[in-house]
Formats: structure tokens, C-alpha cells, sequence
């Protein structure tokens, strides 16, 4: 059974041809496209022919990389229209003889597929990414059960790729926009039990550029490399926010507050 | 130096490869744009009449006649399907975006399609599609026949 798995593997299967746009900051250029031959073998991504060019065909190209197996969040860019990570994507799976590589939209280029992605990480300390508390030192843990744990925990999962502030079609055209990636944080951070933020968080995210701006296109979503679903985040958070107008949202944890209802979901 | 590399709006009407959602955002906006520019026509159309009835007989009978042809029915049904996808889709959007008919937090499992945008969201797509194709197809039987189905 292995012999048959492995036959192959290790000889070029084919040759196909990477069509990558290129951007030197220190040339007055526009982008350009510019195409290299490759011989893939079995089992070799995107990354792997983008560190194959760098190595054999031409050195001056730039991109972001570093665990090479979905988890660094570094290799976000365009593969033939659509938002991947290039080290999850497998040459021989696109099933073409071209492939497309674009950095990512929405941020500036800095070099050739390296995003200027300080936006997002700007947006995502705006909504207050950590567990607020009144007390300044924690005087012994905070409890949460696995329940209340799961409330929030598929959030956590965000690898900080920026591809869905890529895909999103307000943040092409809102630079102010928070982002799909920043919203399901703060929606992460609300719906955690041991948090007491929430009034803190609200003048941003309750705002023209925060939810609200959402139009629940759910490209984010379907980008994602971890599952995340932050299009979902989005409209529970909303969910929060107009509860919050009739029932004022006391947060679980606060003194004297009544065990609210779940915010998740209502189906 | 960085440069700016914003998608801009014409990424609107990019939905390929993005999912079904993405479609029915794409032709949300498409529609609601054709029909602010149809309210326009029609404020300016109806409007004719304070020119009195010799103006407004001639204005419905070129409306009616547009390119020289009988094509009025064919341009109000295709108003109809604009104006029916835009409501239908409307409902949809008002129920999801406040986070009704959405799953609960769950645990993502490969190979990671959101459930946001399938479940009970699918489910309602699917209804209200046919709810589009029932009120299209009497509204267009009226617009070329006169009667009710
Ligand atoms: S939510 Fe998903 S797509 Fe967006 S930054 Fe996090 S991991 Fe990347
Ligand atoms: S290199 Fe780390 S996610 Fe691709």
C-alpha cells in the first residue's frame, strides 16, 4: 500500500507556470506581472514553488513566510482569485497550468507579496484584545467551566492572517472599517465569562465603522483558514448591541449581576 | 516606500469564488442601485401629469413602445424581478444580521466551511427563492395578460 502512496513522489509530475505580481519599492514602477516555470513534484504547495523561484530563477522576490504548515498566519496572499494561505495550497490540487499569486488587497504592498498589514493589527488593539477586570492584580484565578468556555473558544482559533480583511468588500472600499478580523475579537472577549469589558469596548465597536458597517457578504468566512466564521461573530455581536438597547447588558461575572442568557445564538 | 493596493468598489460585483452569500450580496447591490435609478424614472414619469392628459397619453404610449417596439411588459417584469430579489433578500438579510437563524459558537473541523453561511441561512435562501419565483410569476402573468393567476 505505502509503495503504491509514495510512487511518484520525488520526480516532477509537471510544469506549470506561476504568474506573480511583482513590486520593487526602490524602482518608480507600477506592479507588474512576471512569469516563472516550475516543476512541481508531489506534495508541493505554493509556498514551496514561491521558495523554489527565490532559490533557482530569481532571488530578488519577497514574500512572508515561516512554519510552512497553517499556523503563523504569515503566507496569506491571492491564488488565482481567491484568498489562501500559499503553504496550505497544494499545487497539484488548484488542477491548473497557471497560477495567479497577487499579494493580499486592502493593505499597502510593501515588496512584491509582503502586505502592509499594521491596519489590521491596529484595528484589532482597538477592540481591546485582552480580559479587563476593575481589580489591577488578580487575586486568585478566575473560574470558567468548559461550557461557558466553549461560548467563545472557536474565536480563539484566529491566526492574525488578514485574509479576511482581504476578501471583505467594505474593507476594499472603507479603510476606517474595523474588519471581520478585529469584530470576532471583540465579540471573543464580550462572550468570555471572565471578562468585564464590554462598556469599555462599546464606543468602538458599536459604531458607524464597527458592526454596523458589516453587509454580511460572509467572504471572510469562507476565506478563513482556521474555521473562525468571524461573519458569524459580526452578527451575534449585532445581536448583542440591540439587545443591549432594551435589556441593559449586565456582563456574568459583574457583582450582583443576574446570570444573563447566553449571547450565542438564538436558533 | 508602500504602496496603496485597495480592491476598491468594482470588487463589489467580484463574487466568484467567494460563495452563494457573496453572489447574493453582489446582486443586492446591483439591484438596489437599479432600483434608486427606477424611482427616479418613475417620481419624473408620474410627475408628467401635472403637464395634462395630452402629455401623459403620450408619455405612457411611448413608454410602452420603447425603441419602437412593444417591449413595455418585457422592461416592467424585468422591474419586477429586480424589486422581488431585493425584498426577498432583504427579509433574509434583516433576519441573519441580527444574528437569528445563525448556529451557535461550535468547534470548526476541517477542511473549515463556515456554518454561518449554510444551515438554516441556506434553508431560508432556498424558501424565500421560491417564495421570488411564485410572487414573479403571477406579478408577470398580470403584467402581460391584465388578469390575476
Ligand atoms: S479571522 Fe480567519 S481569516 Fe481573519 S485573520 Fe483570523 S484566521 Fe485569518
Ligand atoms: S507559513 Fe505559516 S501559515 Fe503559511
Amino acid at each position: 500500500m505505502q509503495e503504491i502512496a509514495l510512487k511518484g513522489f520525488g520526480e516532477t509530475v509537471k510544469t506549470v507556470t506561476f504568474r506573480i505580481r511583482r513590486y520593487d519599492p526602490e524602482k518608480q514602477e507600477l506592479p507588474k506581472y512576471m512569469e516563472y516555470k516550475i516543476p512541481v513534484q508531489m506534495g508541493m504547495t505554493v509556498l514551496d514553488g514561491i521558495l523554489y523561484i527565490k532559490e533557482h530563477l530569481d532571488h530578488s522576490l519577497s514574500t512572508r513566510y515561516s512554519c510552512r504548515m497553517g499556523i503563523c498566519g504569515s503566507c496569506g496572499m491571492i491564488i488565482n482569485g481567491k484568498e489562501k494561505l500559499a503553504c496550505q495550497t497544494q499545487i497539484l490540487e488548484l488542477g491548473k497550468d497557471l497560477i495567479k499569486v497577487d499579494p493580499m488587497g486592502n493593505y499597502g504592498i510593501v515588496k512584491d507579496l509582503v502586505p502592509d498589514l499594521s491596519n489590521l493589527f491596529r484595528n484589532h488593539e482597538k477592540v481591546k484584545p485582552y480580559i479587563i477586570r476593575e481589580e489591577e492584580e488578580p487575586k486568585s484565578e478566575y473560574l470558567q467551566t468548559p461550557a461557558q468556555r466553549e461560548e467563545y473558544a472557536m474565536f480563539t482559533d484566529c491566526i492574525l492572517c488578514g485574509m479576511c480583511l482581504s476578501a471583505c468588500p467594505t474593507s476594499a472600499t472603507d479603510e476606517l472599517y474595523l474588519g471581520p478580523q478585529a469584530l470576532a475579537q471583540g465579540f471573543r472577549y464580550i462572550s468570555d465569562n471572565r471578562d468585564l469589558g464590554f462598556n469599555e469596548r462599546l464606543n468602538v465597536l458599536d459604531s458607524k465603522q464597527g458592526v454596523w458597517r458589516c453587509h454580511f457578504s460572509g467572504a471572510c468566512s469562507e476565506v478563513c483558514p482556521k474555521g473562525v466564521d468571524p461573519a458569524l461573530a459580526i452578527q451575534l455581536l449585532r445581536q448583542v448591541m440591540t439587545t443591549n438597547v432594551f435589556v441593559k447588558f449586565k456582563q456574568k461575572g459583574t457583582a450582583n449581576a443576574p446570570e444573563r442568557k447566553s449571547v450565542s445564538g438564538v436558533s | 516606500m508602500t504602496i496603496e493596493n485597495k480592491k476598491g468598489w468594482i470588487s463589489w460585483f467580484n463574487p466568484f469564488k467567494y460563495g452563494t452569500d457573496r453572489w447574493m450580496y453582489a446582486l443586492h447591490r446591483l439591484t438596489g442601485i437599479a432600483l434608486g435609478l427606477y424611482l427616479i424614472a418613475h417620481v419624473w414619469e408620474t410627475s408628467n401629469i401635472l403637464n395634462g392628459p395630452v402629455t401623459w397619453n403620450k408619455i405612457m404610449v411611448d413608454l410602452d413602445y420603447p425603441f419602437g417596439a412593444h417591449y413595455g411588459p418585457y422592461i416592467l417584469s424585468l422591474i419586477l424581478l429586480v424589486a422581488v430579489y431585493h425584498a426577498m433578500n432583504g427579509i433574509r438579510l434583516t433576519i441573519v444580521e441580527n444574528g437569528l437563524m445563525l448556529p451557535k459558537p461550535y468547534r470548526p473541523e476541517f477542511p473549515y466551511k463556515a456554518k454561518s453561511l449554510r444551515g438554516l441561512n441556506n434553508l431560508l435562501k432556498i424558501v424565500l427563492g421560491i417564495f421570488m419565483i411564485v410572487i414573479s410569476i403571477v406579478g408577470v402573468y398580470y403584467i402581460f395578460t391584465g388578469a390575476v393567476l
